[in-house]
């Protein structure tokens, strides 16, 4: 895995996109990968709470006939926290406050999920 | 930091001054939407600017609920009260928790503050749209070239301090130095810089405007209580001993073995001692290679 390139892409996008304030990428079951967080923030906790969020989500769109889950935002009354599946391997934590425009969010990290997928999967075929 | 004064032309304000003064002379009631680095809406009501939203500053909401003036819970509540209006402006007032005045200096402000963080970013665009609806406009509508003045006056300011700073550029640090007297908002500020926030980021923070904490910032960076590293902290990368759906993948991509013909022995096989090696790998590891080099001698990766 290049790590140079999977902390360019976390931290393009908190360049990209005003509000963001920390982003974390995990494994599909939890296991932190990088995080780019404030020392506020506990990663390891907020890697395990994404991937049993974005589970629950998935079997809640499963349960009610949605279609193929998205993401999962949270919002508070301070800012938003979004999961996103990355691929079926991992997963990418977001959180902004209450100034980040979350459509422009999701229009940001569409490209880069991919681009983030391609890294973590890059050296598969080696064994990790 | 050099370059903030004569990049100052290329920033939104010279993009935006053409477009909204047109909106004025033209009494436009609509949307302005200006996408850009924020970018940000100007809501006009008649060619008057009645409110302005941008992620580069924080609202209304944000300047009442950060400044600890009310908690998350008791602005649910008054959402409730008032039919989940997003500005409830007559059950804030009732509650005692502002007076009228007071909301209507905090929309004022919130508007000029949006206008400064929207034309002190790169402008791409600007596009007329219908009216929608305002998160918290002002009673009495601001002439928008008067807006756009006050936004020019105030990036002039902050560009002719010592140590000029972007609103969404620089993320800087306490300094190393002896202690020295500090005020109420910089010792809030020097409490909150760690290296990833900008001062747009501080201003949601500390719930105050984009201007005020920007230009804060720039007089802090030149009397040395803060400082910007030249590089930001690297983000450690961890690859986990098992990546789940790595492995998931990589058994998936490497096709099934064709199934053989089914051969039927002729007797019972009989097991013979020590033919499975458990005896081995049983007994305590006696290097660090074991099975782990065998791994990497079959995935041909040293590393």
């Amino acid at each position: 895995m290049d790590h140079e390139a999977l902390a360019l892409e976390m931290r393009g996008l908190r360049e990209q996109v005003p509000g963001i304030t920390d982003t974390a990428v995990a494994a599909a079951d939890g296991l932190l990968i990088a995080a780019d967080t404030a020392d506020s923030i506990d990663p390891e906790s907020l890697a395990a709470l994404a991937a049993a969020g974005l589970g629950l989500a998935r079997r809640t769109a499963d349960a009610t006939a949605r279609g193929v889950l998205r993401q999962t935002v949270t919002y508070g009354s301070h800012g938003c926290a979004a999961f996103y599946a990355v691929g079926d391997t991992a997963l990418m934590v977001v959180l902004g406050d209450e100034g980040m425009d979350v459509d422009r969010l999701h229009r940001a990290t569409q490209p880069a999920l991919r681009r983030i997928d391609s890294i973590l999967t890059e050296k598969a075929p080696e064994g990790v | 930091m050099g370059d903030f004064g004569e990049s100052l032309g290329r920033v939104g304000y010279a993009e935006l001054g053409p477009v909204l003064s047109a909106c004025g002379r033209e009494g436009f009631t609509g949307r302005l939407l200006v996408s850009g680095t924020p970018g940000g809406v100007f809501h006009l009501r008649d060619g008057l600017v009645v409110a302005a939203e941008s992620p580069g500053a924080p609202g209304a909401v944000a300047l009442l609920l950060r400044s600890g003036r009310l908690t998350g819970e008791q602005w649910a509540e008054l959402v409730r009260e008032a039919g989940g209006a997003p500005w409830p402006a007559a059950a804030l007032t009732a509650h005692g928790h502002a007076g009228a005045a007071q909301l209507r200096v905090i929309c004022v402000m919130a508007l000029h503050d949006a206008a400064f963080a929207v034309a002190a970013g790169p402008v791409e665009d600007c596009e007329r749209a219908p009216a929608g609806e305002p998160l918290a406009p002002v009673p009495v509508g601001e002439p928008p070239t008067r807006m756009l003045q006050d936004a020019a006056r105030k990036l002039t300011a902050l560009a002719a301090l010592p140590h000029p700073v972007r609103p969404d550029r620089e993320r800087p640090v306490p300094a190393d130095g002896p202690p020295v007297p500090v005020t109420g908002l910089q010792r809030e500020l020097l409490g909150r810089a760690d290296g990833r926030r900008t001062a747009r980021d501080l201003a949601f923070l500390t719930g105050r405007g984009v201007y005020a904490v920007t230009v804060e910032v720039a007089r802090m960076l030149g009397d040395g209580l803060l400082c910007c590293p030249g590089t930001p902290a690297p983000i450690p990368v961890r690859v986990p001993e098992r990546v789940p759906g790595v492995s998931r993948r990589r058994s998936a991509a490497r096709p099934a073995p064709p199934p053989g013909p089914i051969t039927v022995p002729d007797s019972l096989p009989r097991r013979t001692p020590g033919a499975s090696g458990i005896t081995e790998a049983l007994t305590p590891e006696r290097h660090g290679a074991s099975w782990k080099g065998f791994f990497r001698l079959r995935n041909g990766s040293a590393r």
